[in-house]
Protein backbone atom coordinates (compact mmCIF):
# COMPACT_ATOMS: atom_id res chain seq x y z
CA UNK A 1 0.00 0.00 0.00
CA UNK A 2 2.20 2.42 1.26
CA UNK A 3 4.81 1.12 -1.89
CA UNK A 4 2.14 2.00 -4.30
CA UNK A 5 2.26 6.05 -2.70
CA UNK A 6 5.81 5.63 -3.23
CA UNK A 7 5.68 4.55 -6.70
CA UNK A 8 3.10 7.39 -7.72
CA UNK A 9 5.25 9.80 -5.69
CA UNK A 10 8.15 9.03 -8.05
CA UNK A 11 6.45 9.33 -11.10
CA UNK A 12 5.10 12.48 -10.33
CA UNK A 13 8.51 14.21 -9.21
CA UNK A 14 9.89 12.50 -12.48
CA UNK A 15 7.65 14.06 -14.42
CA UNK A 16 7.64 17.00 -12.73
CA UNK A 17 11.10 17.43 -12.87
CA UNK A 18 11.30 16.49 -16.74
CA UNK A 19 8.07 18.41 -17.87
CA UNK A 20 10.09 20.83 -20.27
CA UNK A 21 12.34 18.01 -21.67
CA UNK A 22 9.09 15.99 -22.36
CA UNK A 23 7.30 18.91 -23.66
CA UNK A 24 10.18 19.93 -26.25
CA UNK A 25 10.89 16.34 -27.37
CA UNK A 26 7.19 16.27 -28.22
CA UNK A 27 6.82 19.56 -30.02
CA UNK A 28 10.35 18.78 -32.13
CA UNK A 29 8.32 15.50 -33.66
CA UNK A 30 5.19 18.39 -34.64
CA UNK A 31 4.52 19.82 -37.76
CA UNK A 32 3.77 23.24 -37.76
CA UNK A 33 0.65 23.30 -38.91
CA UNK A 34 -0.10 20.24 -35.99
CA UNK A 35 1.20 22.82 -33.41
CA UNK A 36 -1.34 25.85 -34.48
CA UNK A 37 -4.36 23.50 -33.39
CA UNK A 38 -2.99 20.97 -30.72
CA UNK A 39 0.00 22.09 -27.91
CA UNK A 40 -0.52 19.59 -25.92
CA UNK A 41 1.00 16.72 -25.31
CA UNK A 42 -0.26 13.98 -27.53
CA UNK A 43 1.20 14.35 -31.24
CA UNK A 44 -1.57 13.37 -34.35
CA UNK A 45 1.01 12.91 -36.69
CA UNK A 46 4.40 12.89 -36.14
CA UNK A 47 7.39 14.13 -38.25
CA UNK A 48 11.03 14.85 -38.53
CA UNK A 49 10.91 18.04 -40.87
CA UNK A 50 11.72 20.01 -37.95
CA UNK A 51 15.31 17.66 -37.44
CA UNK A 52 15.61 17.80 -41.15
CA UNK A 53 15.05 21.07 -41.62
CA UNK A 54 17.76 22.38 -38.69
CA UNK A 55 20.39 19.96 -40.00
CA UNK A 56 19.95 20.61 -43.54
CA UNK A 57 19.20 23.88 -44.02
CA UNK A 58 22.16 26.01 -42.37
CA UNK A 59 22.51 29.52 -43.98
CA UNK A 60 21.29 31.79 -40.99
CA UNK A 61 22.10 29.50 -38.22
CA UNK A 62 24.27 26.47 -38.48
CA UNK A 63 23.64 24.43 -35.57
CA UNK A 64 26.52 22.05 -36.38
CA UNK A 65 28.92 25.33 -36.08
CA UNK A 66 27.36 25.61 -32.54
CA UNK A 67 27.81 22.02 -31.59
CA UNK A 68 31.69 21.57 -32.82
CA UNK A 69 32.57 25.10 -30.93
CA UNK A 70 31.05 23.73 -27.82
CA UNK A 71 32.78 20.64 -28.01
CA UNK A 72 36.14 21.99 -28.90
CA UNK A 73 35.42 24.87 -26.19
CA UNK A 74 34.41 22.06 -23.57
CA UNK A 75 37.37 19.39 -24.70
CA UNK A 76 39.86 22.27 -23.79
CA UNK A 77 38.45 23.50 -20.93
CA UNK A 78 38.08 19.92 -19.28
CA UNK A 79 40.96 18.61 -20.55
CA UNK A 80 43.71 21.50 -19.19
CA UNK A 81 41.34 21.75 -15.91
CA UNK A 82 42.87 17.83 -15.53
CA UNK A 83 46.19 19.08 -16.57
CA UNK A 84 46.18 21.83 -14.02
CA UNK A 85 44.90 19.80 -11.52
CA UNK A 86 47.08 16.89 -11.73
CA UNK A 87 50.03 17.70 -10.63
CA UNK A 88 48.60 20.16 -7.99
CA UNK A 89 46.53 17.57 -6.65
CA UNK A 90 49.39 15.24 -6.15
CA UNK A 91 51.22 17.64 -4.42
CA UNK A 92 48.92 18.31 -2.06
CA UNK A 93 47.97 15.36 -1.51
CA UNK A 94 51.54 13.76 -0.94
CA UNK A 95 52.95 17.26 0.85
CA UNK A 96 51.87 19.65 3.38
CA UNK A 97 52.70 22.71 0.34
CA UNK A 98 49.00 24.12 -0.59
CA UNK A 99 47.04 22.33 2.03
CA UNK A 100 45.92 25.51 3.62
CA UNK A 101 45.92 28.01 1.53
CA UNK A 102 45.62 26.75 -2.12
CA UNK A 103 43.45 24.18 -1.96
CA UNK A 104 40.49 26.06 0.29
CA UNK A 105 40.87 28.81 -2.13
CA UNK A 106 40.14 27.15 -4.61
CA UNK A 107 37.22 25.07 -3.66
CA UNK A 108 35.89 28.20 -2.82
CA UNK A 109 35.70 29.11 -5.99
CA UNK A 110 32.84 27.51 -6.56
CA UNK A 111 31.06 29.45 -4.87
CA UNK A 112 32.22 32.94 -6.07
CA UNK A 113 30.16 33.83 -8.75
CA UNK A 114 32.61 34.11 -11.60
CA UNK A 115 30.60 37.42 -13.20
CA UNK A 116 32.54 39.33 -10.90
CA UNK A 117 35.77 38.89 -13.35
CA UNK A 118 33.77 38.82 -16.02
CA UNK A 119 34.31 42.35 -17.24
CA UNK A 120 38.26 42.21 -16.63
CA UNK A 121 37.95 39.24 -18.54
CA UNK A 122 36.19 40.89 -21.46
CA UNK A 123 38.56 43.45 -21.90
CA UNK A 124 41.51 41.58 -21.14
CA UNK A 125 40.37 38.95 -24.15
CA UNK A 126 40.17 42.53 -26.13
CA UNK A 127 43.37 43.19 -25.93
CA UNK A 128 44.84 39.86 -26.58
CA UNK A 129 42.65 38.74 -29.22
CA UNK A 130 40.88 35.63 -27.70
CA UNK A 131 37.16 37.65 -27.87
CA UNK A 132 35.07 35.12 -29.67
CA UNK A 133 37.29 32.01 -30.11
CA UNK A 134 36.80 28.80 -28.98
CA UNK A 135 40.46 29.10 -27.35
CA UNK A 136 39.21 31.85 -25.58
CA UNK A 137 35.77 30.25 -24.03
CA UNK A 138 37.95 27.08 -23.75
CA UNK A 139 40.38 28.48 -20.96
CA UNK A 140 37.54 30.24 -18.81
CA UNK A 141 36.04 26.95 -18.62
CA UNK A 142 39.23 25.99 -17.81
CA UNK A 143 38.13 28.10 -14.49
CA UNK A 144 35.41 26.80 -14.11
CA UNK A 145 35.96 23.41 -13.81
CA UNK A 146 39.21 23.97 -11.77
CA UNK A 147 38.11 23.66 -8.18
CA UNK A 148 35.92 20.39 -9.01
CA UNK A 149 38.78 18.93 -10.88
CA UNK A 150 41.44 19.15 -7.85
CA UNK A 151 38.87 18.27 -5.31
CA UNK A 152 38.24 15.18 -6.78
CA UNK A 153 42.00 14.27 -7.66
CA UNK A 154 43.07 15.14 -4.30
CA UNK A 155 40.34 12.77 -2.50
CA UNK A 156 41.67 10.01 -5.52
CA UNK A 157 44.98 10.57 -4.48
CA UNK A 158 44.98 10.49 -0.86
CA UNK A 159 43.01 7.11 -0.97
CA UNK A 160 46.35 5.39 -3.22
CA UNK A 161 47.96 3.96 -0.17
CA UNK A 162 51.42 6.18 0.53
CA UNK A 163 53.58 1.92 0.11
CA UNK A 164 52.82 2.45 -3.18
CA UNK A 165 55.36 5.60 -3.18
CA UNK A 166 57.67 4.22 -1.60
CA UNK A 167 58.40 1.17 -2.92
CA UNK A 168 58.63 3.14 -6.24
CA UNK A 169 61.36 5.40 -4.57
CA UNK A 170 63.38 2.60 -3.27
CA UNK A 171 63.32 1.91 -6.85
CA UNK A 172 65.08 4.70 -7.45
CA UNK A 173 62.17 6.81 -8.91
CA UNK A 174 61.84 10.42 -9.18
CA UNK A 175 58.44 11.92 -7.72
CA UNK A 176 57.87 12.50 -11.45
CA UNK A 177 58.20 8.99 -12.26
CA UNK A 178 55.98 8.01 -9.16
CA UNK A 179 53.25 10.66 -10.44
CA UNK A 180 52.93 10.01 -14.26
CA UNK A 181 53.46 6.01 -14.40
CA UNK A 182 52.06 5.02 -10.62
CA UNK A 183 50.04 7.57 -9.69
CA UNK A 184 47.75 8.35 -12.65
CA UNK A 185 46.87 4.71 -13.46
CA UNK A 186 45.71 3.94 -10.10
CA UNK A 187 43.80 7.01 -9.85
CA UNK A 188 42.17 6.94 -13.84
CA UNK A 189 38.96 6.04 -12.64
CA UNK A 190 38.62 9.28 -10.89
CA UNK A 191 40.18 11.60 -14.13
CA UNK A 192 37.24 9.78 -15.82
CA UNK A 193 34.71 10.97 -13.40
CA UNK A 194 36.24 14.50 -13.55
CA UNK A 195 36.22 14.39 -17.04
CA UNK A 196 32.55 13.60 -17.35
CA UNK A 197 31.57 16.34 -14.98
CA UNK A 198 33.61 18.40 -16.50
CA UNK A 199 32.46 18.28 -20.14
CA UNK A 200 28.99 18.04 -18.53
CA UNK A 201 29.41 21.77 -17.14
CA UNK A 202 31.03 23.47 -19.80
CA UNK A 203 28.92 22.18 -22.75
CA UNK A 204 26.12 23.48 -19.89
CA UNK A 205 28.41 26.95 -19.18
CA UNK A 206 25.83 29.60 -20.53
CA UNK A 207 27.62 33.48 -19.00
CA UNK A 208 30.69 33.54 -20.80
CA UNK A 209 29.43 32.37 -23.99
CA UNK A 210 26.87 34.86 -24.23
CA UNK A 211 29.61 37.78 -23.49
CA UNK A 212 32.60 36.53 -25.17
CA UNK A 213 31.37 35.00 -28.20
CA UNK A 214 29.13 36.96 -30.84
CA UNK A 215 29.97 35.01 -33.88
CA UNK A 216 32.57 32.82 -34.75
CA UNK A 217 32.87 30.78 -31.43
CA UNK A 218 29.38 30.81 -30.55
CA UNK A 219 28.64 27.43 -28.25
CA UNK A 220 25.19 25.60 -28.17
CA UNK A 221 23.45 27.04 -25.57
CA UNK A 222 23.75 30.48 -26.94
CA UNK A 223 23.20 29.17 -30.47
CA UNK A 224 20.31 27.84 -29.47
CA UNK A 225 18.75 31.06 -27.85
CA UNK A 226 19.07 32.34 -31.50
CA UNK A 227 16.56 30.20 -33.06
CA UNK A 228 13.89 32.32 -30.42
CA UNK A 229 15.08 35.63 -31.44
CA UNK A 230 14.20 34.86 -35.16
CA UNK A 231 12.46 37.87 -36.36
CA UNK A 232 9.60 37.00 -39.21
CA UNK A 233 6.04 35.64 -37.85
CA UNK A 234 7.12 34.75 -34.31
CA UNK A 235 9.48 31.72 -33.08
CA UNK A 236 9.18 28.73 -35.15
CA UNK A 237 8.62 26.43 -31.92
CA UNK A 238 8.95 23.13 -33.91
CA UNK A 239 12.40 24.08 -35.35
CA UNK A 240 13.43 25.45 -32.36
CA UNK A 241 12.25 22.50 -30.49
CA UNK A 242 14.68 20.20 -32.38
CA UNK A 243 17.82 22.21 -31.66
CA UNK A 244 17.21 22.39 -28.41
CA UNK A 245 16.73 18.20 -28.04
CA UNK A 246 19.79 17.95 -30.09
CA UNK A 247 21.56 20.82 -28.14
CA UNK A 248 20.91 18.88 -25.31
CA UNK A 249 21.89 15.93 -26.47
CA UNK A 250 25.41 15.15 -25.60
CA UNK A 251 25.44 16.21 -22.00
CA UNK A 252 22.44 14.18 -21.06
CA UNK A 253 24.10 10.80 -22.93
CA UNK A 254 27.15 11.49 -20.90
CA UNK A 255 25.34 11.73 -17.85
CA UNK A 256 23.57 8.69 -18.35
CA UNK A 257 26.95 7.19 -18.44
CA UNK A 258 28.22 8.82 -15.72
CA UNK A 259 25.23 7.79 -13.78
CA UNK A 260 26.30 4.10 -14.58
CA UNK A 261 29.14 4.56 -13.41
CA UNK A 262 27.59 5.91 -10.38
CA UNK A 263 25.97 2.91 -9.44
CA UNK A 264 28.82 0.92 -10.56
CA UNK A 265 31.09 2.19 -7.60
CA UNK A 266 28.23 2.70 -5.26
CA UNK A 267 28.03 -1.67 -5.75
CA UNK A 268 31.43 -1.92 -5.93
CA UNK A 269 32.13 -0.24 -2.33
CA UNK A 270 29.37 -2.66 -1.05
CA UNK A 271 31.25 -5.87 -2.02
CA UNK A 272 34.69 -4.42 -0.38
CA UNK A 273 32.73 -3.35 2.43
CA UNK B 1 54.20 12.20 6.04
CA UNK B 2 55.54 14.12 2.61
CA UNK B 3 56.63 11.81 0.32
CA UNK B 4 57.94 14.67 -2.22
CA UNK B 5 60.21 17.35 -0.99
CA UNK B 6 58.71 21.08 -0.51
CA UNK B 7 60.53 22.68 -3.61
CA UNK B 8 59.40 19.41 -5.81
CA UNK B 9 55.39 20.05 -4.57
CA UNK B 10 55.58 23.80 -5.42
CA UNK B 11 56.66 23.35 -8.71
CA UNK B 12 53.72 20.84 -9.63
CA UNK B 13 51.23 23.54 -8.29
CA UNK B 14 52.97 26.23 -10.16
CA UNK B 15 50.91 25.80 -13.31
CA UNK B 16 47.79 25.41 -11.72
CA UNK B 17 48.91 28.60 -9.25
CA UNK B 18 49.96 30.83 -12.45
CA UNK B 19 46.86 30.18 -14.54
CA UNK B 20 44.44 30.89 -11.43
CA UNK B 21 46.92 34.10 -10.95
CA UNK B 22 46.80 35.35 -15.06
CA UNK B 23 43.06 34.38 -15.07
CA UNK B 24 41.36 35.34 -11.65
CA UNK B 25 43.91 36.91 -9.40
CA UNK B 26 44.91 39.76 -12.64
CA UNK B 27 40.93 40.38 -13.07
CA UNK B 28 40.26 40.91 -9.43
CA UNK B 29 42.69 43.60 -9.56
CA UNK B 30 41.58 45.31 -12.35
CA UNK B 31 38.23 45.24 -10.63
CA UNK B 32 39.90 47.24 -7.83
CA UNK B 33 41.12 49.77 -9.99
CA UNK B 34 38.82 50.13 -12.56
CA UNK B 35 36.01 50.85 -9.35
CA UNK B 36 37.76 53.69 -7.84
CA UNK B 37 38.13 55.57 -11.78
CA UNK B 38 36.43 57.39 -14.17
CA UNK B 39 36.70 54.99 -17.62
CA UNK B 40 34.40 54.38 -20.73
CA UNK B 41 34.82 52.18 -23.32
CA UNK B 42 36.99 54.57 -25.43
CA UNK B 43 39.57 55.51 -22.45
CA UNK B 44 39.41 51.22 -22.05
CA UNK B 45 43.00 50.90 -21.12
CA UNK B 46 43.88 54.92 -19.50
CA UNK B 47 41.25 55.10 -16.60
CA UNK B 48 41.88 58.05 -14.54
CA UNK B 49 41.03 57.37 -10.75
CA UNK B 50 38.30 59.10 -9.34
CA UNK B 51 37.51 57.89 -5.75
CA UNK B 52 34.40 56.22 -4.67
CA UNK B 53 31.93 57.59 -6.83
CA UNK B 54 31.20 54.46 -8.44
CA UNK B 55 30.42 53.00 -5.59
CA UNK B 56 28.19 55.85 -4.21
CA UNK B 57 25.98 55.35 -7.38
CA UNK B 58 25.81 51.73 -6.75
CA UNK B 59 24.85 52.17 -3.67
CA UNK B 60 22.50 54.66 -4.61
CA UNK B 61 21.14 52.98 -7.33
CA UNK B 62 17.60 51.81 -6.75
CA UNK B 63 17.88 49.12 -9.52
CA UNK B 64 21.12 47.83 -7.67
CA UNK B 65 18.94 47.29 -4.45
CA UNK B 66 15.92 45.95 -6.21
CA UNK B 67 18.41 43.42 -7.50
CA UNK B 68 19.81 42.40 -4.57
CA UNK B 69 16.50 42.55 -3.08
CA UNK B 70 15.44 39.77 -5.87
CA UNK B 71 18.84 37.44 -5.77
CA UNK B 72 18.33 37.00 -1.83
CA UNK B 73 14.59 36.33 -2.20
CA UNK B 74 15.36 34.15 -4.90
CA UNK B 75 18.10 32.14 -3.08
CA UNK B 76 16.49 31.56 -0.01
CA UNK B 77 13.25 30.26 -1.48
CA UNK B 78 14.34 28.16 -3.43
CA UNK B 79 17.29 26.66 -1.50
CA UNK B 80 14.48 25.91 1.39
CA UNK B 81 11.94 24.31 -1.06
CA UNK B 82 14.52 22.52 -3.28
CA UNK B 83 16.34 21.30 0.29
CA UNK B 84 12.80 19.95 1.42
CA UNK B 85 11.18 18.79 -1.06
CA UNK B 86 15.07 16.87 -1.81
CA UNK B 87 15.11 15.50 1.88
CA UNK B 88 11.53 14.05 1.60
CA UNK B 89 12.04 12.25 -1.89
CA UNK B 90 15.61 10.86 -0.78
CA UNK B 91 14.01 9.42 2.18
CA UNK B 92 10.26 8.30 1.51
CA UNK B 93 11.90 6.59 -1.69
CA UNK B 94 14.66 5.07 -0.59
CA UNK B 95 12.98 1.68 -0.43
CA UNK B 96 12.06 2.11 -4.31
CA UNK B 97 15.44 3.20 -4.96
CA UNK B 98 17.84 0.93 -3.17
CA UNK B 99 17.00 -2.11 -4.94
CA UNK B 100 16.22 -0.26 -8.61
CA UNK B 101 19.18 1.89 -9.31
CA UNK B 102 17.78 2.55 -12.50
CA UNK B 103 15.50 4.42 -11.34
CA UNK B 104 17.87 7.43 -10.01
CA UNK B 105 18.28 7.75 -14.06
CA UNK B 106 14.94 9.93 -14.07
CA UNK B 107 15.39 11.74 -11.66
CA UNK B 108 19.01 12.82 -12.27
CA UNK B 109 18.46 13.46 -15.71
CA UNK B 110 17.57 17.77 -14.98
CA UNK B 111 21.07 17.95 -14.01
CA UNK B 112 22.47 17.29 -17.40
CA UNK B 113 20.61 19.67 -18.86
CA UNK B 114 21.73 23.34 -19.21
CA UNK B 115 19.73 26.12 -17.42
CA UNK B 116 20.04 28.21 -20.14
CA UNK B 117 18.55 25.40 -22.11
CA UNK B 118 15.82 24.76 -19.64
CA UNK B 119 14.94 28.43 -19.72
CA UNK B 120 14.32 28.45 -23.70
CA UNK B 121 12.38 25.08 -22.81
CA UNK B 122 10.07 26.82 -20.16
CA UNK B 123 9.64 29.74 -22.85
CA UNK B 124 7.93 27.03 -24.88
CA UNK B 125 6.44 25.36 -22.48
CA UNK B 126 4.47 28.61 -20.68
CA UNK B 127 3.78 30.32 -24.28
CA UNK B 128 0.08 31.46 -24.35
CA UNK B 129 -0.32 29.84 -27.57
CA UNK B 130 1.83 27.12 -28.45
CA UNK B 131 2.42 25.99 -24.77
CA UNK B 132 0.99 23.13 -22.88
CA UNK B 133 0.43 24.20 -19.74
CA UNK B 134 -1.77 27.40 -20.76
CA UNK B 135 -3.78 25.09 -23.45
CA UNK B 136 -4.92 22.86 -20.48
CA UNK B 137 -5.28 25.30 -18.16
CA UNK B 138 -7.49 27.22 -20.67
CA UNK B 139 -9.16 23.63 -21.39
CA UNK B 140 -9.90 22.93 -17.57
CA UNK B 141 -10.56 25.90 -16.16
CA UNK B 142 -11.10 28.16 -18.65
CA UNK B 143 -8.60 30.44 -17.35
CA UNK B 144 -4.54 30.86 -17.39
CA UNK B 145 -2.47 33.08 -15.47
CA UNK B 146 -0.14 35.08 -17.28
CA UNK B 147 3.14 33.42 -15.72
CA UNK B 148 5.91 35.83 -16.58
CA UNK B 149 4.12 39.41 -15.84
CA UNK B 150 5.21 41.47 -12.67
CA UNK B 151 3.41 39.42 -10.00
CA UNK B 152 3.93 36.13 -11.15
CA UNK B 153 7.13 36.05 -12.44
CA UNK B 154 9.54 35.34 -9.68
CA UNK B 155 6.81 32.64 -8.64
CA UNK B 156 7.47 30.91 -11.85
CA UNK B 157 11.02 31.54 -11.92
CA UNK B 158 11.45 29.67 -8.40
CA UNK B 159 9.44 26.97 -9.64
CA UNK B 160 11.94 26.61 -12.85
CA UNK B 161 14.43 27.19 -10.75
CA UNK B 162 13.08 24.40 -7.90
CA UNK B 163 12.24 21.93 -10.80
CA UNK B 164 15.54 21.74 -12.05
CA UNK B 165 17.85 21.64 -8.93
CA UNK B 166 15.92 19.76 -6.44
CA UNK B 167 17.50 16.44 -7.87
CA UNK B 168 20.57 18.03 -6.81
CA UNK B 169 19.47 18.02 -2.98
CA UNK B 170 17.69 14.67 -3.28
CA UNK B 171 21.15 13.16 -4.57
CA UNK B 172 23.25 14.76 -1.49
CA UNK B 173 20.10 13.61 0.77
CA UNK B 174 20.51 10.22 -0.58
CA UNK B 175 23.61 9.16 -0.59
CA UNK B 176 23.96 10.30 2.87
CA UNK B 177 20.34 8.45 4.40
CA UNK B 178 22.26 5.48 2.97
CA UNK B 179 25.12 6.03 4.39
CA UNK B 180 23.62 5.97 7.92
CA UNK B 181 25.27 2.56 8.95
CA UNK B 182 23.26 -0.12 9.38
CA UNK B 183 24.08 -1.00 13.11
CA UNK B 184 22.63 2.51 14.28
CA UNK B 185 19.60 1.87 12.94
CA UNK B 186 19.23 -1.69 14.41
CA UNK B 187 20.36 -0.16 17.34
CA UNK B 188 17.29 2.27 17.20
CA UNK B 189 14.75 -0.18 16.47
CA UNK B 190 16.21 -2.39 19.25
CA UNK B 191 15.99 0.02 21.71
CA UNK B 192 12.02 -0.03 20.43
CA UNK B 193 12.10 3.73 18.63
CA UNK B 194 9.95 3.94 15.69
CA UNK B 195 11.10 4.11 12.42
CA UNK B 196 9.74 8.19 12.64
CA UNK B 197 11.50 8.86 15.87
CA UNK B 198 14.28 6.94 14.59
CA UNK B 199 14.48 9.40 11.68
CA UNK B 200 14.17 12.19 13.90
CA UNK B 201 16.46 11.60 16.38
CA UNK B 202 18.72 9.42 14.81
CA UNK B 203 18.73 9.65 10.96
CA UNK B 204 18.17 13.60 10.16
CA UNK B 205 21.09 14.44 13.06
CA UNK B 206 23.58 12.34 11.18
CA UNK B 207 22.52 13.96 8.44
CA UNK B 208 22.34 17.92 9.38
CA UNK B 209 26.28 18.80 8.29
CA UNK B 210 25.07 17.54 4.39
CA UNK B 211 21.69 19.49 5.43
CA UNK B 212 23.94 22.83 6.12
CA UNK B 213 26.74 22.35 2.63
CA UNK B 214 23.33 21.47 0.23
CA UNK B 215 21.41 24.25 1.26
CA UNK B 216 24.20 26.79 1.41
CA UNK B 217 25.58 25.35 -1.90
CA UNK B 218 21.96 25.95 -3.41
CA UNK B 219 21.59 29.11 -1.94
CA UNK B 220 24.66 30.28 -3.56
CA UNK B 221 23.70 29.38 -6.75
CA UNK B 222 20.53 30.67 -6.55
CA UNK B 223 21.48 34.15 -5.23
CA UNK B 224 24.23 34.43 -8.49
CA UNK B 225 21.43 33.22 -10.85
CA UNK B 226 21.61 34.36 -14.26
CA UNK B 227 21.43 31.36 -17.14
CA UNK B 228 17.58 30.66 -16.62
CA UNK B 229 16.28 33.82 -15.37
CA UNK B 230 18.25 35.34 -18.81
CA UNK B 231 17.11 32.89 -20.86
CA UNK B 232 13.23 32.88 -19.68
CA UNK B 233 12.46 36.56 -18.69
CA UNK B 234 15.57 38.61 -19.54
CA UNK B 235 15.33 41.20 -17.30
CA UNK B 236 11.71 40.35 -17.63
CA UNK B 237 8.49 42.12 -16.51
CA UNK B 238 9.48 45.67 -16.03
CA UNK B 239 13.07 44.56 -14.12
CA UNK B 240 10.94 42.77 -11.48
CA UNK B 241 13.31 39.75 -12.13
CA UNK B 242 16.97 41.62 -12.48
CA UNK B 243 18.94 39.44 -10.26
CA UNK B 244 22.20 40.48 -9.18
CA UNK B 245 24.07 38.70 -12.00
CA UNK B 246 22.00 40.67 -14.97
CA UNK B 247 22.24 43.67 -13.63
CA UNK B 248 26.03 43.42 -13.29
CA UNK B 249 25.90 42.37 -16.87
CA UNK B 250 23.57 44.80 -18.30
CA UNK B 251 25.29 48.04 -16.83
CA UNK B 252 28.39 47.00 -18.55
CA UNK B 253 26.71 45.64 -21.73
CA UNK B 254 23.61 47.54 -22.18
CA UNK B 255 24.60 50.72 -20.57
CA UNK B 256 28.25 50.67 -20.97
CA UNK B 257 28.35 52.03 -17.22
CA UNK B 258 31.99 49.79 -16.65
CA UNK B 259 32.68 51.86 -13.89
CA UNK B 260 29.07 50.97 -12.17
CA UNK B 261 29.59 47.32 -13.70
CA UNK B 262 32.65 46.53 -11.74
CA UNK B 263 31.75 48.24 -8.48
CA UNK B 264 29.14 46.28 -8.26
CA UNK B 265 31.43 43.19 -8.97
CA UNK B 266 33.48 43.96 -5.79
CA UNK B 267 30.41 44.99 -3.95
CA UNK B 268 29.24 41.60 -5.05
CA UNK B 269 32.73 39.50 -4.44
CA UNK B 270 32.87 41.45 -0.84
CA UNK B 271 29.81 39.59 0.40
CA UNK B 272 30.12 36.41 -1.15
CA UNK B 273 33.74 36.77 1.19
CA UNK B 274 31.47 37.34 3.69
CA UNK B 275 29.31 34.49 3.18
CA UNK B 276 32.31 31.82 2.60
CA UNK B 277 34.18 33.24 5.68
CA UNK B 278 31.30 32.41 7.93
CA UNK B 279 30.78 28.93 6.14
CA UNK B 280 33.78 28.35 6.69
CA UNK B 281 34.61 29.36 10.32
CA UNK B 282 30.84 27.39 10.66
CA UNK B 283 32.33 24.16 9.44
CA UNK B 284 35.74 24.71 10.57
CA UNK B 285 34.09 25.11 14.06
CA UNK B 286 32.55 21.55 13.50
CA UNK B 287 35.81 19.99 12.87
CA UNK B 288 37.32 20.93 16.32
CA UNK B 289 34.11 20.77 17.88
CA UNK B 290 32.60 17.86 20.53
Amino acid sequence: MINALRWIVFTVAALAMNFPVIVTLVTSFKSARELSINPGLWINQPTFENYLRVLTQTDRFNIYSYLWNSTVASLIGTGLAILLAFPAAYAIARSEVGKHTLLPVVINLRAVPLIIFAIPLYMMYQFLGLLDTQLGLGLILTIVNTPLALVILVNAISDVPLELDEAARVDGASSWQIMVSIIRPVVRPAMVTTFIFGFITAWNEFLFGLMLTTNKAVPMTVGASFFFAASGGGVQWGTASAVMILGALPPVLLGLLMYRQISGSMTAGAIKG
Amino acid sequence: MAIIKRAEARAYLTPLVGFLLLFLGFPAVINLIYSVSTVDFQTLRSPTLSGFGNYVSVLADRDFWRATSFSLRFGILTAMIECLLGLFLAIFLAPLLSKRSALMAPLMLPLMVAPAMIGLMYRLVLHEFAGPVPYYLFMWFGDSPAFLDVSHALWTLIVVETLQWTPFAFLLFYMAYVAVPIDVREAAALDGASPIKTLWFVELPLMLPTLVIAFFIRFIDGFRVFDNVYALTGSGAGGSTTSLSIYIYQAFFKEGAIGKAVAASVVLFLTSLIVLYGLNWLAGRRRRGP
